[in-house]
This record gives C-alpha cells, sequence and structure tokens, in this order.
C-alpha cells in the first residue's frame, strides 16, 4: 500500500529544517526560554553534585502516576517530535545542558561550555561520575555519538530532530570533553542544546535492532525504565546512582488517556497523581474535590482571528481595529475559558523572544468600534467567521463569542461557520493567500518562543501562512533575521509596535495549559509543559 | 443444501462483503478532508519537500495503482505501518482485539443474564407489578446513551464510593489463563478479581442497551408463542405450567432472540467505541480515536478492516447456527 513506502521518520526528517515545527498541528514540543540571551554564557564546575538522600523537606518513596493524553509514541528519545513522549524521556535521558522553570539554561552533564576561538565551534566539559542506568561511566564518547547521531544521517538512522540542532554539523570527542561545529556562528547553539538532544550510551546503542531501542531506555537520569506497554504504560523507578541527589519519589508511572473527563476522574477517584488538560468545565470539580487541586500555567499558543488584508472590509486598517474594540477578550476569557487565559495586543506572547510589554491593548470599547467602522466606510457588512471544532480549547465557544460581540455593533453582523480542521489547514496551507477564508479563528503554538518565528510564517509578505502585507513589518523582520541577542530583540519589539498599530489579527488569548495534581503533592505546572517528577515532593 | 455449501455460499458472500468493507476504506481517505501530508507535515514546509513526501507516500499515483496496491497486501494481513509508532499495523490491531473481544462478550454474557429471564417474568405476569418494572427498565435502558451511563456509573461507582477503579485494563483475560496454565492459582484469582472490578461498569455501559433490547424481544416472543395452539394443546394434555412455559414456549422464542444476540455481538465490536474511550479500554474503539485524531490513516484503515472481517464472521457463524436450530429454516 503506497503509506508503506515512507515511513513516519522520513515523513519527519523530511519536515527538518523548518523553524517553526510545530504550530498548527497542535503539538507544541518541549522548549523554553528565550532563545539568544544565553549565549555565551559559561558556569563554573563548583555545583553540588553529590549523591546521596535526598535533601528536599517532606516525605520521600511516594509513587507517582501521571496521565497524558497519550502515550510515548517509542522509547528512542531521539525519533520523535511529541510533548507526551519528551516529558517521559526527560526523567531517564539528560543532555549536556538544561533549563529550569523559567527557562534559564543550566549546566546537566556538562559543566562549562564555550565558544572556540576562531572557529565556528562550541566546547562542552562533561562532568564526571556520570553513569548509565546500565552502571558503564559516560564518556565524550558517548555524548559526541548521540549529537551525531541526530544531525547525521550515517550515524544509526535519519532523526527527526536534526532541525532542533540547527546548524549543527558534528561532534568530536576530546579528552572529557565534547567540541560541537557548526556551518556558521549559529548565535542559538546553547540555547538549542539545553532544549535538545539526549545523550544515549554508544555501546548500547550499537548493540540493537532499532525495534529494542524504541522498546528499552539507558540514560544517565535520574530515573530508569522499570517497564514497558506500548499503549498502555511506561513504568520508572529511581535510579539510585544518580549523580544528584536521588529523586524524591520512588517510582513514576506514566499512562495515556485520551478523553479528558476520564483523565479527570482518574484524578478524583486516586487512581493518577497528576493529569494534564483539564476543560474549564472540569476545573470546578477539582477544586472542589478533597484531594486534588489545579495548577496552570500560560502555554506557548496564541489564538487568535486572523483578517486577510487584501480582501475588504479587512484592508480597511480602521475595520481592523475596530474589531478588536468590538471584542471583550477578558470576557471571554472570565466566562468561556473561566480565567485559564490571558489577552494579547501583538503576536508575540510574552514569555517569547521580542515581546514588547509597552504597547497599548485595544480595551473593550463598542462605540469607537462602531465610529470606525462608519470611518473605514464599511457600515452594514456581512461577514462570516471560520472556525475549527474542538481543536483548540473551546475554540468553537470563543469564535461564537467574538461573532456576538461584533454583532452587537450596530454596523456589522457575522456568522459563525464551523470547519473541520482538516480542510480549514489545507486552504492555509496552499501559499496563496486567495486560497484562505477571509476571516478564520486559529491557533499557533511556538515552541521555539521565539516572535520572530511566528511573525515571519504568519505576518511577512511572504510568510508560509500569512494574511498580510506590511512593508515596514517585512523591514523590520528581515533585519533581525540577520542579528542577534539584544539587537534582534529590539528590532522584534518594533516589529510587535506595527502589528499592535495594524491590527493584521483581531488578538485573542494565550492558551493556559490545565493540569489536575493530587493536593498531597509539591508541584508547579511549567509553561513549556514538562512534568519533572524528580523536582515533584510530598506534603 | 447441505451444511457444506452452504457454508461455502456464505464465506463466498462474506468475502464479497469485505472486498466492499476495504473499498469503502480506502475510499474515506480520498474523501476525508485534510490531505495527509498536510496533517503530518509542518505547515511552512517548501513546496519541494512536500511534493517529494507527496511522491514517496505514493499519493501522486493514479488511484486506481493506490488502490491495487492496497487491496494486494490485505490478504496477507498486510496493512502497512502506523505513521505515530513505525509499527506494523496488522500487529498493533491484533494486540488491541483481546480487549475489544472480552469487553463485547462479557457485555453479551450479562446482557443474556440479565435479559431473559426478566422477559420470561414480564410475558408470564403481563399486566402485573413485574412487568411494568421490566418495561420502565427496558425504555430506560433503550433510551439511556451509553456514554451518559458511562460517566455517571463513574462518577457514582468509582469516583464517590470507589467501588470499582474508574478506567484501564491492567489485566487480560489471556493472562489469567497463562496464569492458571501455569499452576499459579493464587495470581489467576487475584488477576481475575482485578479483571473482573475492571471490566464491570464498561460491561454493563454497553450492555444496557442490550439487555432492554433482548428484555422486548423475549417478552414479545413469549406473549406470542403463548398464544399459539400447541401451548393450549399441551395445556389441554395437562403438562405442569412450568414445563410449558419454559421447555416449549421458551425453546420457540429463544430462536429468534439467538440471531439478534449473534448480530448485536457484531454490532458491540465495532460500537463499542465510545464506551472504551470513555473507560481507556485499549480495545479496537480507542485505537480508531487516537489513530483519527494524529491523522494515522493506516491504522485507522487496518481496524476498520479488521472489525468489518469480524462482523462478516459473526453473520455467517450465526446464520449457520439459526439453520442449525430451526430446522424449518433449513440451509437454503
Amino acid at each position: 500500500m503506497p503509506s508503506n513506502t515512507v515511513d513516519r521518520r522520513t515523513f519527519l526528517k523530511l519536515s527538518g529544517g523548518a523553524a517553526a515545527s510545530v504550530a498548527l498541528a497542535g503539538c507544541t514540543g518541549g522548549d523554553t526560554g528565550d532563545g539568544e540571551t544565553t549565549e555565551e554564557t559559561t558556569s563554573g564546575g563548583d555545583t553540588t553534585t553529590t549523591s546521596g538522600e535526598t535533601s528536599v523537606g517532606g516525605e520521600a518513596d511516594f509513587d507517582l502516576t501521571i496521565t497524558q493524553g497519550s502515550l510515548p509514541s517509542g522509547l528512542d528519545p531521539h525519533d520523535h517530535r511529541e510533548t507526551p513522549t519528551e516529558v517521559v524521556m526527560l526523567h531517564v535521558y539528560e543532555g549536556v545542558l538544561t533549563r529550569d522553570a523559567d527557562g534559564k539554561v543550566l549546566e546537566s552533564l556538562a559543566t562549562e561550555w564555550s565558544r572556540v576561538d576562531g572557529e565556528n565551534a562550541v566546547m562542552f566539559q562533561l562532568r564526571d561520575e556520570v553513569t548509565f542506568h546500565n552502571g558503564d561511566a559516560l564518556t565524550a564518547e558517548d555524548v559526541a555519538f548521540s549529537i551525531n547521531r541526530i544531525v547525521n544521517d550515517d550515524v544509526g538512522f535519519a532523526s527527526p530532530q536534526s532541525d532542533q540542532l540547527a546548524g549543527v554539523t558534528g561532534a568530536e570527542a576530546m579528552d572529557g570533553a565534547v567540541k560541537v561545529t557548526s556551518d556558521g556562528l549559529n548565535p542559538i547553539v546553547f540555547s538549542e542544546f539545553a532544549t535538545y538532544c539526549d545523550i544515549m550510551q554508544k555501546s548500547w546503542v550499537e548493540a540493537r535492532e532499532q525495534a529494542d531501542i524504541a522498546g528499552d531506555m539507558n540514560g544517565t537520569g535520574p530515573f530508569m525504565l522499570d517497564s514497558y506497554t506500548e499503549d498502555e504504560e511506561v513504568a520508572l523507578t529511581r535510579y539510585d546512582d544518580y549523580w544528584q541527589d536521588t529523586a524524591p519519589a520512588a517510582s513514576v508511572t506514566f499512562r495515556g488517556a485520551a478523553e479528558s473527563s476520564t483523565r479527570v476522574n482518574q484524578l478524583l477517584a486516586g487512581e493518577s497523581d497528576i493529569v494534564v488538560n483539564v476543560p474549564p468545565q472540569e476545573v470546578q470539580r477539582v477544586n472542589s474535590s478533597d484531594n486534588a487541586t489545579i495548577a496552570a500555567a500560560p502555554s506557548t499558543r496564541v489564538i487568535f482571528n486572523a483578517l486577510r488584508y487584501d480582501v475588504e472590509p479587512f484592508s480597511s486598517k480602521a475595520f481592523r481595529q475596530a474589531l478588536n474594540y468590538a471584542v471583550d477578550v477578558e470576557s471571554i476569557n472570565q466566562n468561556v475559558l473561566d480565567g485559564f487565559a490571558a489577552a494579547t495586543n501583538q503576536p508575540t506572547l510574552p514569555e517569547f523572544v521580542g515581546y514588547n510589554p509597552d504597547l497599548p491593548s485595544y480595551d473593550y470599547d463598542p462605540e469607537r468600534a462602531a465610529e470606525l467602522v462608519e470611518q473605514s466606510g464599511h457600515a452594514g457588512v456581512e461577514l462570516e467567521l471560520h472556525t475549527p471544532v474542538g481543536r483548540y480549547l473551546k475554540d468553537l465557544e470563543i469564535a461564537e463569542a467574538v461573532a456576538g460581540f461584533v454583532n452587537d455593533l450596530p454596523n456589522v453582523s457575522v456568522t459563525v461557520r464551523q470547519r473541520d480542521f482538516g480542510s480549514l489547514v489545507d486552504e492555509l496551507l496552499t501559499g496563496n493567500i486567495e486560497d484562505k477564508p477571509p476571516w478564520y479563528l486559529i491557533g499557533w503554538g511556538e515552541a521555539t518562543f521565539d516572535g520572530g518565528l511566528v511573525m515571519t510564517a504568519l505576518l511577512k509578505s511572504d510568510g508560509a501562512l500569512t494574511t498580510f502585507s506590511n512593508e515596514q513589518l517585512d523591514e523590520l523582520l528581515t533585519r533581525a533575521g540577520n542579528e542577534s541577542g539584544e539587537t534582534r530583540a529590539q528590532t522584534l519589539m518594533e516589529a510587535n509596535a506595527v502589528c499592535n498599530e495594524e491590527a493584521p489579527w483581531v488578538y485573542l488569548n494565550q492558551q493556559y495549559s490545565v493540569y489536575g495534581v493530587n493536593s498531597a503533592l509539591n508541584w508547579e505546572a511549567r509553561a513549556d509543559e514538562r512534568i519533572d517528577a524528580y523536582a515533584i515532593t510530598k506534603n | 443444501m447441505g451444511l457444506g455449501r452452504f457454508l461455502l455460499k456464505r464465506v463466498l458472500q462474506g468475502v464479497l462483503v469485505i472486498w466492499g468493507v476495504i473499498t469503502v476504506v480506502f475510499a474515506l481517505r480520498l474523501v476525508s478532508p485534510g490531505d495527509p501530508a498536510n496533517v503530518l507535515l509542518p505547515p511552512d514546509v517548501d513546496p519541494a519537500t512536500r511534493a517529494r513526501v507527496i511522491e514517496e507516500l505514493g499519493l501522486n499515483q493514479p488511484l486506481h495503482i493506490q488502490y491495487l496496491d492496497f487491496l494486494a497486501g490485505v490478504p496477507f494481513g498486510d496493512f502497512g505501518t502506523s505513521l505515530v509508532s513505525n509499527t506494523p499495523v496488522f500487529s498493533r490491531v491484533l494486540a488491541r482485539l483481546p480487549a475489544t473481544l472480552e469487553l463485547a462478550i462479557v457485555a453479551t454474557i450479562v446482557a443474556v443474564i440479565i435479559a431473559i429471564p426478566l422477559g420470561v417474568i414480564s410475558a408470564t405476569r403481563r399486566h402485573e407489578p413485574a412487568d411494568y418494572g421490566a418495561t420502565i427498565f427496558s425504555l430506560v435502558g433503550i433510551s439511556t446513551p451509553n456514554f451518559w451511563l458511562g460517566v455517571m456509573l463513574i462518577i457514582l461507582l468509582a469516583v464517590q464510593f470507589n467501588v470499582f477503579p474508574t478506567s484501564r485494563r491492567p489485566v487480560g483475560l489471556s493472562m489469567v489463563f497463562s496464569m492458571l496454565a501455569a499452576g499459579q492459582f493464587a495470581g489467576a484469582a487475584d488477576g481475575f478479581v482485578n479483571w473482573l472490578s475492571h471490566i464491570t461498569l464498561p460491561a454493563i455501559t454497553l450492555g444496557t442497551y442490550f439487555t432492554a433490547l433482548i428484555t422486548r424481544l423475549t417478552r414479545s416472543g413469549m406473549l406470542d408463542q403463548l398464544g399459539k395452539t400447541y401451548v393450549r394443546a399441551s395445556r389441554a394434555k395437562g403438562l405442569p405450567e412450568t414445563l410449558v412455559r419454559y421447555k416449549h414456549v421458551l425453546r420457540n422464542t429463544l430462536i429468534p432472540v439467538i440471531t439478534v444476540i449473534g448480530l448485536q455481538l457484531g454490532t458491540l465490536i465495532g460500537g463499542a467505541v465510545i464506551t472504551e474511550q470513555v473507560f481507556n479500554w485499549p480495545g479496537l474503539g480507542t485505537l480508531i480515536i487516537d489513530s483519527i485524531s494524529r491523522r494515522d490513516w493506516p491504522v485507522i484503515q487496518g481496524s476498520l478492516i479488521v472489525v468489518g472481517v469480524g462482523f462478516v464472521l459473526v453473520n455467517i457463524v450465526v446464520d449457520t447456527l439459526y439453520a442449525y436450530i430451526n430446522p424449518r429454516v433449513g440451509f437454503d
């Protein structure tokens, strides 16, 4: 059959090189932090790395069960592009660098990292006395092998993650260190390694078939694999020779349940300790129970209404602004999303590189909206708002609320048109702006925490999914593409100011990740959707 | 017509039906919104790469070639490879089949155990409170949506009173049997209790509609038979009423009931989707829903074909049994 001739890996591999790699498809990858501000950071090697009893207060040796929407598609850390898989992986496999909950780059298997003078290369000094779960010591060869396994098709297999280490061409083992070469300066190389590239053991991988690697695990992390039943359960136990303090939890079990009410019931019945994506209508039930609470964090997904600049009435800036004034986003966030959302006023989210905190917001002002409609010369226009159903949190309800607010204006009327997500995406992806609906609701998740990538894809004249064209914005985004660090962030902030003024979207909300958590646990939700069992303690 | 020829004819008809199923399943992918390449690739992939993927997937091939390729694999259990897990579809589907069969069969058993006595009581005590009770039960049972009943049972019996687990199937019946075979009786007993506690709520949920249906059917069948001449003759002959009711009347009543039970079993195998989803039961239904949400077409197609084949097989068995039980029908 046709789909047998290309496998998933080939698919993902081919899709590599694309910077904003998740976005519409709905799966935000595990990433965090502000891309370029971390470059040139070097840490000393003097950390508290003694292993032994946990130093965290509270009860130890408890068992954790975490229920996600789905289970890993396999256990090879280099062979997936999904958050649920990544969450399981991060307990067993580690990278040379890592990030804290705020996105700050921290040391992990490497104690120091620096650029090599005069070369397009960086150097990682590795930590001593790190062991894999099979007891073998971590070597520089293992680290170099892992990097090459991702970026080089000839090492083992074609990893779908090669573009996550964009610009990296290879790695070489030195004495207790690894030299990583790039095809250019690569301003975000440390940021990439802080998020991606799990380290595997060379000899372990080479002794196994691909199918066996996808069913077994051998990392350096705080937990090791106990048992794996495909589609049912991944059970991990604490690794007692971990190079840091051992984890407070004795075991972590991951399960999958696609149905949100099933997850909530598991939580309330005490069968699961953390469940993902609690829908707003269930929040009350969780909060009013004796044994569970809600934990929420802003996600990397922005929900907005795209407006095609090339058709009337959306070609009028006054009309676009009018729509922004007409919609009471705060009310939608409170009444539709139960407060688990934040209003936006620009394409870039507050956690992202390039966010401009000084821009005015479009507060609810129906009189002004009606005036602007008159001013635009499009009074009496009838519109249609296309929306997917069930793709984003309460997408249809949000669209209906937007239509309701706009219908309240005396001089505009709107109907909502429900769309299948697949057919809507087909229209958005043709590359022709004429194929897109004039006005539609969509969400965009950006795993790289980079506002530049969002605006380039969605609002630059030649962007893959653009609905907008503005010379000034184009120029700023082109400039940002050739800059790095703080200069680039400043340019992106200017670009966001243009977007705020021009109103190419009806700005709606930043979606939240909402979790249900056993009240006996100490855990805080993170923006990057990572659930780190190592950081969980019990009261 | 003899049994052999009858079976041959039914099997050939079944093959035709399965071919139809395969064709429809193939066509489903074509008419479904959402190009597989678009769903699987990030939105900003350059057109050349997109074209390459479409080519490697075979999506640029003429339709008849794609169709023949697809058809050729099925007899050998080759439904392709899952785009998500990269494992063969056939083994994935087979791994899910026991859970669905367990659920469908237990639901049927529960339904039969409750429904037939209820139907008999209802018919023999017509217009008495027992009859009204059974009628109300059937009415409620037939009109209660599966998913609602499932969620209510979970909230009440699992979350509130903690009598049953909310969901999942940690132990399969095959595991219980293999423990039994290995002589681990204590383990097998524990496993069985565990299995039973997990399957109870989903089986009740799935079986309720079915119970109601069979109750109605048994009742009307009984009433129909009770008015027949042979019943009066038997009574006139002085046969005890119990014997008349349970040996002669019930037996004749059960012939159409068995047909319905068989056909419903087929429906349950395919129709357990919602119940499985609510209880996170790792059967074919959950697999189909998960695959649809990930647009994993090979798995969706493989699962639907297996459900179709199952339905055809059940039908053949039911027809054969029917002809066997009821001599008047015969194998023609």
